[in-house]
């Protein structure tokens, strides 16, 4: 079990200590060496927009280099800056001291600027030596590829298969095949956006201590997150954005996050949902979501739900666990009704529903907050008020018989931007040009708004910022509060110990534990997270 | 070096200045090659304008060329608006006229308030169900439209020939003329449909259903839960089927609508215009496909199609008007190509913005002897 | 209308043209003027004349044909006429806007070379009753005194083209690309056919229809076809020379139609059965300058010069051009008709019984194939 315990204090196969409160700090960067990457004043408009306003970042080599900020504070602008993918108004870009400037992705890889990107760019029916042969630019055949894959997992505790299909792969395996790919083409500045938000607490462990080996090499790891008890644990130092603007940098040892947080947001930060004085009221006679013996299809085989038993009382914020690709998406699907149930019966306070799909689930009352929530949860081109009257356009009032009421369609949406605090110049502003948590709460708007008796959450905070976060687990409250049922889905255990009343771990489709509130074991839910199990277990 | 960005946003201004600049640039170029060939410009763009608004007669002829192209038109922005390829236009397009003239025949001394809306409803019929029919193989099982509804139309085509070259069908004409060279059998003077307008000016029912057509298509993709739907599976098909929307039978519905448009664009050529079922002339015009072109023009917008659909059947007119014996046809296809083609670079202009001349990038060989 | 009076008539005016049209105007001259309504009587310094035609002017058969008597026209005429001409004009409502812009630049007669333009040339000639509207293959033979029609007996070039081919095939077998199986082209089949087999008993012509009468690659396709059912003749029923590209790849003999290929094809050239439309516009518009056009159905024939055969290509020997040549004598002067019985048709039916010649009526509508023909 010690890699529970494995945190970025732990030292490393063949490696110096390295903890990031090491006072020491990287070598050159110290030295006062030439930095690896310098940004001066770098400006980048897009109309209407200042995405980065003369933000300065340097990080010097050998060092992890942390980017701080709010969804919208310019983080990806500048990687994408720094990538090649945008050209930059104003201000200069200087690598090892030297000025570059790319007019395409092209030229900063061969610069040796690698990015891994928060969505991967495999191509999932090819093996992952045949990706890694796509970008390669024919330096290999697929033998010698496939033995360049084993040579840089073994260095850098990154062990893939080579000849295994990426869509087989988990969504962990996938970023290590990305990671691999940059290391091939000898990355000297690796940028790595939001990396963990897809893995356990296990395997961002593991993560790090790559991130930290890598480091340790020589190269430059940018670590973007917004996750600050990461970036406490594995940064050398930390740039802060703000509303595109640099606010600072600092020697990750010699802050706190708090101190982060308050430059991040802007104001302190303090969301404790363990506050049990104010903790939503569950109802234990009124199940409002009752599935039993449920199983469907899955994208693969075990990610497909099988025979799962799970209620959910008013009132009640019931957490799903489990690293994503087990099941849990499948689950909300098939109760939703846009995935065929194979077996068993969901009831939606205490009325069957007859798998006739989305319309009868939202009569029943069953709200749902997909996980991809700009593609499926919204149509994304679509104006605000379009995507608000998404569910309730066939009925009075939105509509009249076959025509569609406008006005009141309108007017219900600047009613729910204005409850909910959506930030938008216009409800006629198509939905996609949103930040990510304004897009987040037209979807919460509207189920919400729609008063069901139970809510489906899926990963509703993944890539949100700290005050998004804040925003949509206090709305997730407010509706357990006012009786309505959540059923939260989620891979942030932090979340799921903050907010629900019990927490049900999910792995290849079965449920292999539940924790009532107080019986939380965080290692515990980790390993069963991570597929180490043998029983159902659990401690009620 | 010359690059393209995507435009974020487009300024308002930019909708205006593109078309009318890339008419003024197509005239240019124009211009220029007439005055190569030998002609003069001022002259021939006089022309072009006579033949094609200059008289009332002119307006007459114009109109009558754009009415099928209207109806194709808005056939091709109903089906494309939706993400739906209908290329089959042209096969909807007769096997309206073949159910139509079939009508029309069929009732040959009933009065035409009675014959004519039959002749209507079975057009549109005809070419919806030629439509269902890809619309039912790519709703149901995938398959990809633009094939299936491309090979409909020379089935079309041949069962339209067939019916006038193949056979002594119900629509071939077995007296006088017919005897010698087979053609369809000519609608009875009630069942012709009438022509509105006045002082000369002859506007074909066709093309007043037509923009009663573009009318209530506009209304219905902007006004209906129907139009509500159609906007959100084309702007996103998963999350039209997580709102509960049946993306196979909207899609089902729209090529059906599609090709009843199409059909009904047939009855108006059977009605307005040839009275005969002549699948020579059919295939020889290719209107369906010119559709498509007037409906991308309009940028798949149902009421742009009623003024596109104006340009196109005019500058087709002016097109043979200016041919002859000093002005070859090569020329005249020339002018019209180019024309189009700036529009559609126009269009281009306005998604895109062109940036030219910066700094080399350092080559990564220099950049790896800066880093050692 | 009556069309057997009609076609009759027509027959007869062809006959009379015969005299007048080409070789002696002086023939229709004598026909009261006045007679035609339509007519314009006051002679005119110049006119301009016009062409529509369905496909292109280079199409190496039908148009190009139509374009060389436009400008036989305009060599014999001078600075008297005028001529335009419009191209691959669809049928449709377009004929119609063609002709009012022709109508509106003056153009005083209007030639229409293609069957689909019949009825727009008709109406448009009760429009513009000054105009003189005249349309090629047309059998819309009408009592409207400023519109007329144009044609010929093909048939006649046919057979004497047959009696070539029968000639020259060995598999007696040949091959004929039929446009569409329309009445003028059964009736060009069928004399081909009989001709063929007036020299050669043994000689079948199969046939293949590609329902189209300008698309070389249809017709490249199905000359090819034939060619692999083992024809060794190849025969144009279309306007392109594409069958004849199919035919000289596999070095066999070929018969074209209404256009002189005998240059571009010299090793597999037999002939072809030609027209020569230009003395018949040169006639019409000089008529029409002069005040003294009248409506005529035209219908030409070997005898007034309005078909005749290409040259003979190196493969038709002296024998066989002398027996052509004495033929087409008969038929002139009369003494043979082609579609004299016994007959059969290629279901080994009887339709004409032995001493009977089928009349120009039914030929005009003939909807069965000779005996040997599949």
């Amino acid at each position: 079990m010690a890699t529970a315990e494995t945190g970025a204090g732990a030292p490393v196969p063949g490696g110096r200590p390295s903890n990031a409160a090491d006072a020491s700090g990287p070598a050159s960067a110290r030295a006062g060496g030439v930095p690896a990457v310098s940004m001066r004043g770098v400006t980048k408009r897009f109309v209407g927009v200042v995405a980065n306003d003369h933000v300065d970042l340097e990080v010097a080599p050998g060092e992890v280099h942390a980017l701080l900020g709010e969804n919208g504070a310019g983080k990806s602008t500048l990687s994408n800056v720094l990538t090649g993918l945008y050209r930059p108004d104003e201000g200069t870009i200087r690598l090892f001291g030297q000025e570059v400037s790319f007019s395409s992705p092209r030229d900063a890889i061969a610069a040796g600027v690698a990015m891994v990107h928060q969505h991967f760019r495999l191509v999932t029916k090819f093996t992952v030596a045949e990706n890694f042969l796509l970008g390669s630019g024919g330096a290999y055949d697929a033998k010698t590829a496939a033995q360049r894959i084993r040579e840089l997992g073994e260095e850098y505790g990154l062990p893939v298969d080579p000849d295994a299909n990426v869509w087989e792969l988990s969504v962990g395996e996938q970023q290590r095949v990305e990671i691999l790919k940059a290391l091939d083409r000898r990355a000297r500045i690796l940028i790595l956006d939001e990396p963990t938000a897809v893995l356990t607490p296990q395997e961002a462990d593991a993560l790090f201590a790559t991130m930290r080996r890598m480091a340790d090499d020589g190269r430059s790891v940018i670590f973007i997150s917004h996750k600050l008890q990461e970036v406490m644990k594995v940064s050398d130092r930390v740039t802060t954005l703000r509303d595109g603007k640099t606010v600072g940098t600092v020697v990750t040892a010699e802050t706190t996050s708090a101190e982060l947080a308050r430059q991040m947001v802007g104001r302190s930060v303090v969301f404790s949902a363990d506050d049990t004085a104010d903790r939503p009221e569950v109802d234990p006679d009124r199940v409002v979501l009752d599935v039993r013996g449920l199983s469907a299809e899955g994208v693969r085989p075990q990610s497909s739900p099988k025979g799962v038993d799970l209620q959910v009382h008013a009132g009640e914020i019931v957490a799903i666990c489990g690293v994503s690709g087990n099941g849990q998406r499948e689950l909300a699907a098939a109760i939703y009704g846009i995935r065929r149930r194979t077996a068993g019966t969901v009831a939606i306070d205490g009325v069957q529903s007859r798998q006739k799909g989305p319309r009868e689930s939202t009569a029943l009352g069953l709200a749902f907050i997909p996980e991809d929530r700009l593609r499926t949860g919204l149509s994304p081109s679509l104006p605000i008020h379009a995507n608000l009257a998404l569910k309730g356009y066939r009925r009075p009032p939105l509509s009249r018989g076959p025509f569609l009421d406008g006005r009141a369609i309108r007017a219900r949406a600047e009613e729910l931007v204005r409850r909910y605090g959506i930030k938008t110049p216009s409800i006629d502003t198509p939905t996609r040009v949103l930040s990510g948590g304004n897009v987040q709460k037209v979807l919460l708007a509207r189920e919400i708004g729609s008063d069901p008796h139970i809510l489906i959450a899926s990963t509703p905070t993944r890539g949100l910022d700290v005050g998004a976060i804040e925003t949509v687990r206090h709305l997730l409250m407010d509706a357990a509060r006012a009786g309505t049922g959540v059923l939260l889905i989620t891979e942030d255990l932090d979340e799921a110990m903050a907010l629900a009343h019990r927490i049900v771990v999910m792995f290849e489709g079965r449920v292999v534990g539940e924790f009532p509130r107080g019986h939380y074991d965080i290692e515990r839910i980790g390993l069963l997270m991570g597929g180490h199990t043998g029983d159902r277990e659990g401690a009620a | 070096m010359i690059r393209l960005e995507p435009r974020l946003l487009r300024p308002k201004w930019l909708s205006v200045a593109v078309p009318v600049g890339s008419i003024v640039v197509a005239l240019v170029l124009g211009a220029i090659l007439i005055t190569v060939s030998g002609n003069s410009a001022l002259d021939t763009y006089g022309r072009i304008l006579d033949v094609a608004f200059g008289s009332v007669q002119s307006w007459s002829d114009t109109i009558v060329a754009a009415t099928p192209l209207l109806l194709t038109g808005l056939a091709a922005a109903a089906a494309f608006k939706m993400g739906l390829f209908n290329i089959g236009g042209q096969g909807q397009f007769v096997m309206g006229a073949i159910a139509a003239s079939g009508v029309g025949l069929a009732l040959p001394d009933v009065t035409g308030f009675v014959s004519i809306p039959l002749m209507i409803a079975a057009g549109m019929l005809a070419g919806g169900l030629w439509a269902a029919i890809p619309g039912f193989f790519k709703t149901r099982f995938g398959t990809n439209e633009v094939i299936t509804t491309l090979m409909l139309n020379y089935v079309a085509a041949n069962v339209a020939g067939y019916l006038i070259f193949g056979s002594m069908s119900f629509w071939r004409l077995t007296t006088g003329s017919g005897q010698v060279f087979p053609q369809g059998r000519p609608l009875s003077d009630e069942a012709v449909w009438p022509a509105f307008g006045g002082g000369g000016l002859e506007i074909p029912l066709g093309f007043i259903l037509g923009c009663m057509a573009a009318a209530c298509l506009w209304a219905l993709y902007r006004y209906t839960r129907f139009g509500f739907e159609i906007g959100v599976v084309s702007d996103s098909p998963e999350a039209a089927r997580y709102a509960g929307i049946n993306v196979p039978r909207t899609g089902l519905a729209v090529m059906t609508l599609s090709g009843a448009l199409a059909g009904l664009g047939g009855a108006s050529d059977i009605g307005d215009i040839r009275h005969v079922l002549d699948p020579k002339g059919l295939g020889q015009t290719g209107y369906g496909y010119t559709g498509i072109v007037v409906a991308a023009l309009a940028r798949w917008n149902p009421l742009a199609v009623i003024p596109l659909s104006i340009l196109l059947g005019a500058l087709a007119n002016a097109g043979r008007a200016l041919q002859g014996a000093t002005f070859p046809a090569g020329l005249v296809g020339t002018l019209q190509g180019l024309l189009l083609f700036c529009a559609v670079s126009g269009e281009f202009l306005t998604r895109y913005r062109v940036r030219v001349g910066h700094k080399r990038p350092l080559s990564a060989a220099e950049l790896e002897a800066q880093a050692a | 209308m009556d069309r057997r009076t009609l076609l009759i008539g027509g027959l007869g005016l062809a006959a009379l043209a015969t005299t007048g049209c080409v070789t002696n105007k002086g023939a229709t001259s004598a026909a009261p003027a006045t007679a035609a309504p339509g007519a314009t009587s006051t002679a005119a310094a110049t006119i301009k004349a016009a062409w529509i035609y369905v496909g292109p002017i280079n199409d190496g058969g039908w148009t190009q044909s139509h374009d060389e008597g436009r400008r036989f026209a305009e060599k014999e005429l001078g600075s008297k006429l005028i001529t335009t001409y419009k191209e691959n004009v669809p049928e449709g409502p377009e004929v119609a806007q063609t002709i009012e812009t022709l109508v509106k630049d003056g153009n005083k007669i209007i030639f229409a070379t293609s069957f689909g333009f019949g009825e727009a040339m008709l109406a448009a000639a009760k429009k513009y009753p000054d105009v003189k509207f005249l349309h090629a293959t047309g059998v819309w033979h009408s009592e409207q005194p400023n519109f007329g029609t144009y044609y010929g007996a093909t048939e006649e070039a046919k057979y004497l083209a047959g009696i070539a081919a029968g000639k020259e095939t060995k598999a007696n077998l040949i091959g004929f690309v039929a446009p569409f199986l329309i009445p003028e082209v059964i009736r060009h089949i069928n004399a081909f056919t009989l001709g063929a087999q007036s020299v050669n008993p043994a000689a079948k012509v199969k046939i293949v229809e590609i329902k189209s009468w300008f698309d070389p690659t249809k017709e490249r396709q199905g000359a090819d076809s034939l060619i692999t059912q083992g024809v060794d003749v190849i025969v144009n029923g279309g306007d392109s020379p594409a069958p004849g590209e199919a035919a000289k790849a596999k070095n066999l003999g070929w018969v074209g139609y209404d256009s002189d290929q005998s240059a571009n094809f010299p090793d597999i050239w037999l002939t072809a059965p030609l027209y020569r439309w230009g003395p018949y516009y040169v006639n019409q518009i000089r008529t029409a300058l002069e005040g003294t056009w009248k409506k005529e159905d035209y219908y030409g024939n070997l005898k007034d010069g309005f078909n005749y055969l290409a040259p003979f290509g190196k493969r038709v020997d002296q024998a066989t051009r002398d027996l052509i040549e004495a033929k087409k004598k008969e038929i002139i002067d009369g003494t043979f008709q082609i579609f004299k019985g016994p007959l059969k048709d290629n279901k080994g039916a009887e339709r004409v019984a032995a001493g009977a010649v089928v009349s120009a009526d039914d030929l005009q509508k003939i909807d069965w194939l000779v005996e040997g023909v599949s």
